[in-house]
């Protein structure tokens, strides 16, 4: 009978070793000289990645102004960067690793609906306040909406609200979509055409719809059996790695001289567009959760050409988001006047500050930042910023694309 | 005899350090311990076909995945005690499992390998489309934890309580496992794997044989599957896909597929390097690749297995 | 009628891609009797030598055509010489587990040295544009595909029926120890099969750059699809690759068209029916490739 053995005893000697170590870090982790620390999740593996990259950049930058000019209650701060692998499990695991192995005192990130619908339930268990910086289901500040979830970026109703405006403009009446086949291509759809539909009431959705599965790397037959349907308009939710494959192969096949109009609600991704540089086409209506050249305050000139001297490059929405998010848990430590979890959870509720995209709030109602998109139409690519520029441009106030906290389905 | 109470001894020792483990390591340790369980039995009811009937499956986590979407979404629409998820869980990927075994065992080597493949993917490609029951690619989350059943008044969101479910749950299952390699059925699986003709020529049909063994396998790896819905919160096609099957394979090869206790070594082997690796640098992948390829090429019976055999030979 | 034109040009570029990537696949299993999980891996590495051969060296498309295949080749030799002839004699699970541990590596050097977000690369100039049939426009660069998959599958053709190399390789496939004795070096022969198989699958990768996403999975996808075109094609057989390319080919072009709902489960089921029904492949295991 030779099938049994010691299996365990390395795994708790290992362990014991390892958990000494952090178990120290743990009991010294109250003391005032210790750095504030923030998890973060993003992805930063697979076609989506480079919005990763942007962030930790963002990140970054925030962390260094901030450690420069005396830190957060006299303490430094720094982050723990985790990758989501764009999974909801491997989001959750990583959240857990964040606050019980690195011992974070908040946490930020997420990049898809799809993951934020998973881990947003989980977050009332880990008792860690939690800003989430680009996901955009209603959802997670609707009728998942918790005391620790904040969201700062814009949603999909703010800015389909945004699209929908832009769409009855246009005058187009017949309307399709191409999305990614998860929570956000369906919901973008789905709030686009209610709001729509609220705009001009003669507005058809059409039955025939395009979803092609997320990672997808051939678009052509999505690509015809859109151009076959003869739309007036199409929404194009797809984005990362899937909109730069979808916008070249659109490009080959004649998509864009077609005679329908083209709103895609993330095209204004700068990850997207300094990809595609002049594939972008030009003369279409992009939207964006941030337009680095569309907000002159103070705040956001600094934040632009800080990040311009140090990357290189124009900031993206996800930059300025995971930015935003270090900066948001600055105010409200100090508002709070303490790292504790809970402390800084409710300093966030209600919590207002200057962000590059404008004076933001959470509302205590839901959790939601009021802040409205930035849509335009491509123009000349800027030698710069190696981007196409947006003009005419139109930035969305928060208040007016903002769902009443009674509509969201959410209840604080 | 002396060996025999030597085994016991060290089995003893390594459920009392199960049982004593949430006190002498840090809490997020008790997370890893659970997952290592799950994929432990997840690896080893792989072995029952791997290991011990020699057929390679590239499809077994469509049981897991049938086990995980079961109870997810029995707690989401039924919110009933987990015990009775559990249960249907084995039961809904037993049929899964009579299904999809059917026609694989009429099928050698190679070709079986790739008709499990083209299976597994099937059900992967069923729950990423199927947005209407599966909810499409985001998979099932946010259901509630209920209460575990048998009337025992049980926390199970608590994570520590979840492991001490989760250390009872898989210590039974791997003792009928065991139980099964070692009764006469497991004998014949063992010889089908060594001599598929001779167990013919023996007047057995070896394919019902093995057959009953693909259920088994699938049976169990839905229980781990049913587990690991509540533990992770999710029920997604990601558990489905062939890599999350891969993943049973490279814990069998890296434990070793010859002894029973193999896979649970090689889980506990995968996802200790994973948590450490994954700290120091994103490229973990490339360390599992080269381990895997001298295990494959230098060590292919896996490390317990090798170090047993050494043992034992002396 | 136009939507119909479309997706079968659509089909057919697609088809003749997986050709090129699965027929190296497939000569590798008829000699070596290895299935090689790696070769997806060896088909990005094509394309990721000519986004730098492109992107960053400046060098025409023609050139990394040329040259990042000869690369992946040199590869593929170092692949075969330092593992893979370490389990020849074992089962042939080994050598399906030895190569998957060679697609982890492979892929995750290339995240290392490339990065993990996606790449492009334009198509040269004389291939971009569309041109127009039955008023359907259809990009020039489907039409260069279609056609790299004909030359390909004429050349090899050509090469294994009509040459002194294809007759020797051939021989190595059916009988080693036989050819062997007949003085053919077959651990060269061997060698040179592997490599050249690794060869094709770098062509498809650099064809392949221009028109989809360079990124770190586009390996592991289309190794899965290779696996399909093969089981259903026939493994080991010359024509059920071309066979099993058009089948999978079809069912994109059309099933994403036509079908969008049920499009991924599609290829799946054509595999498990081809396999339960004629387990060998629609074309049997006959001309041994």
């Amino acid at each position: 009978m030779p099938n049994h053995t010691r299996t365990i005893p390395p795994l708790r000697t290992l362990c014991t070793a390892v958990c000494l170590a952090l178990g120290l870090g743990a009991a010294t982790s109250a003391q005032a000289e210790d750095p504030v620390r923030i998890g973060a999740i993003y992805i930063m593996s697979g076609s989506p990645s480079v919005y990763g990259q942007f962030a930790q950049q963002g990140m970054q930058l925030a962390v260094d102004e901030i450690n420069e000019s005396g830190g957060i209650l006299g303490r430094d701060v720094e982050f723990v960067l985790e990758d989501s692998q764009i999974k909801a499990d491997a989001a959750i695991q990583a959240a857990r690793k964040l606050v019980y192995s690195e011992q974070v005192h908040a946490l930020m990130g997420l990049d898809s609906s799809g993951v934020a619908t998973g881990v947003v339930p989980v977050v009332p268990e880990l008792q860690r306040p939690f800003i989430i910086t680009h996901a955009a289901t209603p959802d997670v500040t609707g009728k998942l909406c918790n005391r620790y979830t904040y969201r700062l970026s814009v949603n999909i109703s703010q800015n389909t609200k945004a699209a929908a405006e832009i769409a009855e403009q246009t005058g187009a009446k017949r309307w399709t979509t191409i999305g990614p086949d998860y929570a956000f291509g369906h919901q973008s759809w789905e709030f686009f055409g209610n709001y729509l539909q609220e705009l001009d009431p003669e507005v058809e959705l059409m039955e025939r719809t395009a979803f092609p599965r997320f990672g997808n790397e051939d678009f052509t037959p999505f690509i015809n059996n859109v151009m076959d349907a003869e739309p007036d308009g199409v929404l194009i939710s797809l984005w990362g790695g899937d909109l730069v494959n979808f916008i070249r192969q659109a490009n080959n096949l004649g998509f864009f001289d077609q005679d329908f109009e083209v709103l895609m609600t993330l095209g204004g991704a700068t990850e997207v567009m300094s990809a595609l540089g002049t594939d972008m086409p030009e003369g279409i209506w992009v939207g964006t959760r941030y337009w680095f050249a569309a907000h002159d305050n103070e705040v956001n000139n600094a934040f632009v050409s800080a990040y311009m001297d140090r990357y290189g490059k124009p900031p993206s929405y996800n930059a300025q988001g995971a930015y935003t998010g270090i900066q948001a848990y600055k105010a409200a430590i100090e508002k709070a006047g303490s790292t504790d979890p809970e402390a800084i959870t409710d300093a966030l509720s209600g919590l207002t500050f200057q962000a590059p995209n404008g004076e933001l709030t959470f509302r205590a109602g839901d959790h939601q930042a009021v802040v409205g998109p930035t849509w335009g139409q491509t123009a000349a690519l800027s030698e710069d910023y190696g981007v196409r520029m947006l003009d005419p441009m139109k930035t969305f106030d928060g208040d007016l694309v903002t769902p009443d906290v009674s509509e969201t389905g959410c209840s604080l | 005899m002396t060996t025999r109470l030597m085994i016991f001894g060290v089995l003893g020792l390594v459920l009392a350090a199960l049982f004593l483990l949430p006190y002498g390591v840090s809490y997020f340790y008790i997370f890893v311990a659970t997952e290592i369980l799950i994929m432990g039995l997840f690896a080893a009811s792989f072995n029952l076909v791997f290991g011990y009937t020699g057929m390679l499956s590239f499809g077994h986590a469509a049981f897991f995945g049938m086990g995980s979407y079961t109870t997810a979404m029995l707690l989401l629409h039924l919110q009933v005690p987990l015990v009775w998820t559990l249960l249907a869980a084995m039961f809904t990927s037993m049929l899964l499992a009579a299904v999809i075994g059917f026609f694989c065992v009429r099928l050698n080597e190679v070709y079986f390998a790739m008709l499990t493949l083209a299976f597994g993917m099937m059900v992967f490609a069923v729950a990423h489309q199927w947005r209407s029951v599966t909810n499409g690619s985001d998979g099932i989350t946010g259901f509630p934890l209920t209460e575990f059943g048998l009337g025992l008044d049980l926390q199970l969101a608590n994570p520590l309580v979840y492991y001490y479910v989760v250390l009872v749950v898989v210590v039974l299952a791997a003792a009928l496992l065991y139980l099964v390699t070692r009764s006469p059925f497991g004998l014949i699986l063992k010889a089908i794997s060594e001599n598929p003709e001779r167990v013919s020529f023996c007047g057995l049909n070896e394919r019902r044989f093995r057959l009953i063994a693909f259920i088994v396998a699938g049976l169990f790896a839905g229980l781990a599957g049913g587990l690991f819905a509540p533990f992770n919160r999710v029920a997604s096609p990601d558990m489905i896909h062939w890599s999350h099957s891969a993943e049973a394979v490279l814990m069998t090869i890296l434990g070793g597929s010859a002894y029973f206790l193999g896979p649970f070594f090689g889980a506990m082997v995968f996802v200790l390097l994973e948590t450490w690796i994954t700290s120091y640098t994103d490229h973990w992948m490339l360390f599992l690749g080269i381990i895997l390829a001298l295990m494959v090429m230098f060590f292919r019976r896996g490390i317990l297995g090798t170090v047993l055999d050494r043992v034992l030979r002396r | 009628m136009q939507s119909f034109i479309a997706a079968l040009l659509n089909s057919l570029d697609i088809a003749l891609l997986l050709f090129v990537i699965a027929v190296g696949l497939n000569i590798i299993f008829g000699v070596l009797n290895v299935i090689n999980f790696a070769h997806g891996a060896l088909y990005m590495l094509g394309a990721y030598f000519a986004y730098t051969a492109m992107g960053l060296l400046g060098l025409s498309f023609w050139v990394a055509l040329v040259v990042a295949p000869l690369l992946v080749a040199v590869v593929a030799i170092a692949i075969e010489r330092l593992m893979l002839r370490m389990v020849y004699d074992r089962h042939i699970t080994d050598s399906l587990l030895l190569t998957f541990a060679l697609l982890l590596i492979i892929d995750e050097s290339v995240r290392m040295i490339w990065g993990p977000s996606i790449q492009v690369v334009d198509p040269p100039a004389l291939l971009t544009g569309t041109f127009s049939v039955f008023g359907v426009n259809y990009p020039v660069y489907g039409l260069f595909v279609i056609a790299v998959g004909i030359a390909m599958m004429l050349g090899l053709w050509l090469l294994f029926t009509r040459t002194r190399l294809g007759r020797i390789v051939r021989a190595a496939a059916l009988d080693r120890e036989m050819a062997q004795t007949l003085g053919i070096n077959v651990p060269m022969v061997i060698t040179g099969v592997f490599a050249f198989g690794a060869w094709i699958a770098a062509v498809g990768g650099v064809v392949a750059a221009p028109m989809r996403a360079i990124g770190p999975a586009m390996g592991e996808k289309i190794i899965i699809e290779s696996f399909i075109v093969v089981v259903i094609g026939g493994l080991g057989s010359f024509p059920g690759t071309l066979l099993g390319a058009l089948v999978l080919g079809f069912i994109h072009g059309f099933g994403g068209r036509f079908l969008p709902e049920i499009n991924l489960v599609l290829p799946y089921i054509g595999m498990a029916l081809v396999l339960l029904i004629k387990p060998q492949g629609l074309m049997g295991k006959g001309a041994s490739a």
